[in-house]
């Protein structure tokens, strides 16, 4: 097998409901926008991916496309220094071309796995468990709608709809078996958190739980709210303030373990974060990093020098659902369940039904991601697409 | 696994292992570490039984060529706290490392990254000069990334820089030693 070459590339924009309004410190949400991404090798096997939806991202993917279109899938570091440069420094697109490259990425592994006759998990690695336990998110408050920021700090002056939240969390515990749980905060009203977590923990004592207000609590602040919080025993806080610094100032006064998605998401700033002990888990997330290779080597990296690393996402189709399944039973050195909204999703795009059961996921049987697409189900919610071939 | 003697007269162990598929995979280590030889083999195998090399397997090729040099400073032995504290007192210019001594592809692979983080370049040594250890080098040597990365001897070369094969499996060439093909695998 001399080379798998890339046939062509189909990309399409979706928008899928949520069945939830997400509230949190960076938006108030009831949809989700993805990109999915069908790259068909000239031996006909046809890879999925799946990134970010923003119609930037959608159109970076599919410039990004058009060169890989005759490139060898087998070759995917030259793949993304061809498209992202050597170095973060050369790559002019941001976070928004790791994230194109990342779903064009996924799709080429899915391909080369199925071809070479493997499971994503056997191709990254070994798959090393057939089930992945996966954390439910928790929005910071119910609401009936999205809402303004005005009208959601509002609510978030009223003490009294703190339940609220507890007996969603009860209700995806008593649906779903969920062990773990993300709790989002606006980063608006410390005593709304610390409330809202005191109640969290005495309603489900044994619940794993991590709070995350997105970095958008200032350090002094942060710092404050989660030396309170120390004594809930939480899993961790995940993103309590910004920057490096501000993260690293915090942790020095807390006990339970701090996490970040937003502050160590390139293979440079895993240095700076170890030499400054800002962190203890680094919550990789597939579109951030751009890609399986940079996740598995951040997954590495971060394990031999003490750190824990762990799966981060967010509104994802079953696609990227199921890689991070498959990077989780892959990788040895991730032990937090992952990150998983599947079950938030009002759609998917698969023909097999990704079920959250007593709190944890299948890796599917088969080869690559071991799913296939459901072209009714997709043209169901799609809202644009774009076809390159050879 | 067998024990062989190389024309050089030093001893070496080989190994084989076989797919359920019948396709068989070779290792081998001057170092008598079974392990070592055991999980090239493994590789090795499944890379054949794919037809690609063992880059295409790790995700695939940084370079199409790896410098070769003669360098003889020490390597760093197979110990993770001492590599760890090394690398965090910027005791490295290169992270040397002998890649039998440390026994595995996902050995390597993890300092891999640990030397992406720390923008460190890797030297992987073929202890003994022999030419298998200069080809396993060179097939792990794909996955390296970064200018200062190579492949180091401790003895006088005349080459200074060696194509990375595209052959299936680790890509080394067995028949440059007669005694390998006398080996009497059982079936």
């Amino acid at each position: 097998m001399a080379k798998l070459a890339i046939a062509s590339i189909r990309l399409t924009r979706v928008s899928i409901p949520l069945t939830l309004v997400h509230a949190g410190s960076m938006y108030v949400i009831q949809k989700a926008e993805r990109t999915v991404v069908e790259l068909t090798l000239e031996n006909g096997v046809t890879g999925l991916g799946d990134t970010w939806g923003t119609p930037e991202v959608f159109a970076m993917a599919g410039a990004f496309g058009k060169a890989w279109v005759g490139s060898d899938a087998l070759d995917r570091f030259a793949l993304r220094t061809a498209t992202l440069g050597k170095s973060n420094y050369d790559n002019k697109y941001g976070r928004n071309g790791r994230a194109a490259y990342a779903g064009l990425d996924l799709a080429a592994w899915d391909a080369v796995a199925r071809s070479l006759k493997l499971s994503l998990a056997e191709l990254i690695g070994a798959r090393r468990r057939e089930s992945i336990d996966v954390v439910s998110t928790l929005p910071a408050a119910i609401l009936p709608k999205a809402v303004s920021r005005e009208e959601l700090t509002k609510h978030l002056d009223d003490l009294s709809n703190t339940p609220k939240v507890v007996d969603f969390a009860l209700e995806q515990a008593r649906r779903f078996g969920f062990r773990s749980f993300k709790l989002k905060s606006a980063a608006y009203s410390p005593e709304w958190d610390w409330k809202l977590l005191n109640e969290l923990k005495e309603a489900m004592p044994s619940a794993r739980i991590r709070f995350d207000p997105n970095a958008n609590y200032g350090p002094a602040t942060a710092t404050a709210l989660c030396k309170r919080l120390d004594a809930l025993g939480l899993e961790f806080f995940e993103d309590p303030t910004g920057e490096l610094e501000g993260l690293a100032r915090l942790k020095s006064a807390v006990k339970t373990p701090v996490a970040t998605n937003m502050w160590v998401v390139k293979d440079e700033q895993l240095a700076p974060a170890i030499r400054r002990q800002a962190v203890d888990v680094v919550l990789g997330d597939l579109f951030m990093w751009g890609g399986i290779d940079a996740l598995r080597r951040m997954a590495k990296a971060t394990h031999a020098f003490g750190l824990k690393p762990a799966l981060h996402s967010v509104y994802e189709t079953g696609i990227a659902t199921v890689a991070n399944l498959h990077l989780a039973s892959a990788l040895p050195e991730v032990e937090y369940p992952n990150d998983a909204s599947l079950h938030f999703m009002s759609a998917d795009i698969l023909k097999e039904v990704q079920e959250v059961k007593n709190g944890a996921m299948a890796l599917p049987p088969g080869h690559g991601l071991g799913v296939t697409l459901d072209r009714a189900k997709l043209d169901k919610v799609a809202l644009e697409s774009t076809e390159t071939r050879l | 696994m067998h024990s062989l003697r190389l024309a050089s007269g030093a001893e070496a162990l080989a190994a084989r292992v076989l797919l359920a598929d019948g396709m068989a995979g070779f290792g081998f280590t001057l170092n008598m570490d079974a392990g070592m030889a055991r999980d090239m083999a493994a590789w090795d195998a499944l890379g054949r039984s794919r037809a690609v090399p063992l880059h295409a397997l790790l995700g695939g090729s940084h370079k199409k060529t790896i410098k070769i040099d003669n360098d003889g400073n020490p390597c760093i032995p197979p110990d993770w706290s001492l590599l760890r504290k090394g690398i965090l007192d910027n005791e490295y210019d290169l992270l040397r490392i002998d890649p039998f001594a440390w026994g595995s592809v996902e050995q390597i692979s993890t300092i891999a990254a640990a030397a992406a983080a720390f923008d460190l370049g890797i030297a992987l040594l073929a202890p003994n000069a022999h030419p298998w250890e200069i080809q396993y080098c060179v097939a792990l040597g794909a996955i390296l990334r970064g200018d200062d990365s190579k492949v180091i001897l401790r003895t006088e070369i005349k080459e200074k820089e060696i194509t990375i094969s595209n052959h299936p499996g680790i890509g080394i060439d067995w028949s440059l030693e007669p005694a390998f093909g006398r080996i009497q695998w059982q079936s």
